[in-house]
């Protein structure tokens, strides 16, 4: 190990626990000792991630309250240093954390908001592509349509949440007071995605958000008629699955068609 | 004042550093500033808002990228995926330079997102003017290097941070962004002459000078970039502006930050002090 790289890990490790690796590496002046210089980086590192982790987290920072935001924000810090160049993908794995970790694991509603808000933050600089125009689908002949499969926007997201945290996001996001956290008897299925600059999700039908995803996964419409006779008439099934190419069209979720 | 102290050097004027809550204004209102400082890391994104409006500000002005997350002078290898993203925002932007700090941000593959200070010797030197060469290969160009604020200083520095960075910028035959709030954050909190720095200064490497506010605790000043420009801070600018000459000069401001008007009637301080030097150097 070069003196550099001796210097640079006590340094970091320094940064990440708090020992004492630096203070053979330090010189200070009586009115600004070696403890106070090293405290102030120590310092500047987690205020610089938890400020990162709440602009990401905002809903979550009110429902657990500053206090709380602080005490798991220094928790996630420690866990899950930054691998990334950029400070943006901080606190990718904050759901995680909170799904399985005590006490946050007791309260689910916190991992769905962390996964719904980090999935709106995804959504917000995906990548850009032109959609498609429902003309675009009118102009497919019915013979094409059993094998037209669709290209999906990179901002479109499907979530399954048990938690009913975009409501709650809603009114956080609105400056309200928050409603109760309450849970459904079953998973409600959610899609998030971006159009033109502006995010959005809405809530979808089980069978569409089946669909949605089977057509994210590649397949075909054909494929997806066949699926859908879990929910529906065989009769009706075709119609039902080419309302929901409409909407997911109208919606501007849709990049290309490809049949 | 003679010749060769206004080298032939790219001049911008006066600029400020791009933040996500002027992006309106600046869109609507055209404000006079003569160009923006990008940081780079925020518009390395697939896409969305940031890059939306980087374009349609970059239309409207000229554009310099500055980068905190090149790490310079950390001992993990270059990071090339980020040299290859920052090389494909270089030719989105096409900004008139590239710059990024002279420090380190971490090792062993984790990012501290911070400006962490070198030991300044020898060693490091060699060890990192062959890394700013390696960079300037990769990207095809010359880049500025900044030196940051820092609060401690190692044993295993044996020269002055100037005489370091002199040196370096010579041997890497690299160029400097020169931040004078920084040089008067580290003279106070190292008890050095901010003056014998700036004059130990190559006058041809500084192509870019960053001016910014900063929070003094008494006996040490943090470099937190959430106030305006101090006196002393201006009083430096006028050195260098009579060391330097023209020279690209804008604010950087980071949090707690004001209208844009604020920082307009700032960067009309900045004129006011450089504009008079600049006419009795010429004259
Ligand atoms: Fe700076």
């Amino acid at each position: 190990m070069t003196a550099l790289e001796q210097l640079q890990t006590d340094f970091q490790n320094f940064l990440l626990t708090l020992g004492d690796s630096m203070d053979e590496h330090v010189v200070g002046t009586t009115k600004f000792g070696t403890q106070e210089r090293l405290a102030v980086y120590a310092d500047a590192y987690r205020l610089r991630l938890l400020e990162a982790l709440e602009d990401n987290y905002p809903a979550l920072h009110t429902l657990l309250g500053d206090e709380e935001f602080d005490r798991l924000g220094r928790r996630y810090i420690d866990a899950h240093p930054s691998s990334h160049p950029s400070i943006r993908w901080f606190g990718h794995k904050m759901h995680e954390l909170l799904r399985e970790e005590t006490p946050y694991r007791s309260q689910p509603v916190l991992s769905e908001m962390a996964l719904f808000e980090w999935t709106l933050r995804g959504a917000f600089d995906a990548a850009d592509e032109s959609v498609c125009a429902i003309d675009d689908i009118t102009g497919v002949t019915p013979q094409a349509w059993p094998k037209m499969r669709l290209q999906f926007h990179p901002s479109v997201t499907r979530l399954n949440l048990v938690w009913n945290v975009p409501a709650l996001w809603k009114k956080i996001d609105q400056d309200k007071a928050p409603d109760k956290p309450k849970a459904e008897e079953y998973p409600a299925s959610w899609v998030i995605w971006r159009q033109e600059l502006q995010q959005f999700y809405r809530s979808v039908a089980t069978d569409e958000g089946w669909a949605l995803d089977a057509m994210i996964d590649g397949q075909n419409f054909g494929d997806i008629c066949g699926g859908l006779c879990e929910w529906i008439d065989e009769q009706n099934v075709a119609v039902r699955a080419a309302g929901f190419l409409k909407q997911w069209i109208n919606d501007g979720m849709v990049t290309s068609i490809n049949v | 004042m003679s010749k060769n102290k206004t080298p032939t050097r790219p001049y911008l004027g006066f600029g400020l550093g791009l933040r996500t809550d002027h992006y309106d204004a600046v869109i609507k209102q055209k404000p006079d500033v003569d160009w923006f400082e990008i940081i780079s890391e925020n518009y390395m994104v697939p896409g969305g808002k940031p890059l939306y409006y980087l374009d349609k500000i970059r239309q409207d002005y000229p554009m310099v990228m500055h980068g905190v997350s090149m790490s310079l002078g950390s001992s993990d290898p270059l990071n090339q995926a980020y040299l290859k993203d920052l090389k494909a925002l270089i030719k989105r932007v096409e900004p008139q330079w590239v710059s990024d700090h002279l420090c380190w941000g971490g090792v062993h593959g984790k990012n501290l997102h911070d400006l962490l200070p070198l030991p300044y010797n020898e060693d490091t030197i060699a060890y990192v003017a062959d890394r700013i060469n390696q960079v300037q290969d990769t990207l095809g160009r010359q880049i500025l290097i900044e030196n940051v604020s820092s609060y401690v200083s190692y044993t295993a520095s044996t020269m002055s941070e100037w005489e370091f960075l002199a040196t370096l910028t010579e041997r890497a035959d690299c160029l400097i962004l020169l931040d004078i709030n920084n040089i008067y954050v580290s003279a106070f909190n190292h008890e050095f002459d901010a003056l014998e720095y700036l004059n130990a200064i190559p006058i041809e490497r500084v192509q870019q000078f960053h001016l910014a506010g900063h929070q003094n605790n008494g006996h040490y000043i943090v470099d937190t970039h959430d106030h305006p420009v101090i006196d002393p801070v201006w009083e430096l600018y006028a050195h260098a502006v009579r060391r330097f000459g023209a020279v690209s000069t804008m604010i950087e401001r980071d949090d707690n930050i004001p209208p844009l008007e604020a920082l307009l009637t700032e960067l009309d301080h900045a004129r006011s002090i450089a504009k008079p030097i600049l006419e009795e150097s010429v004259a």
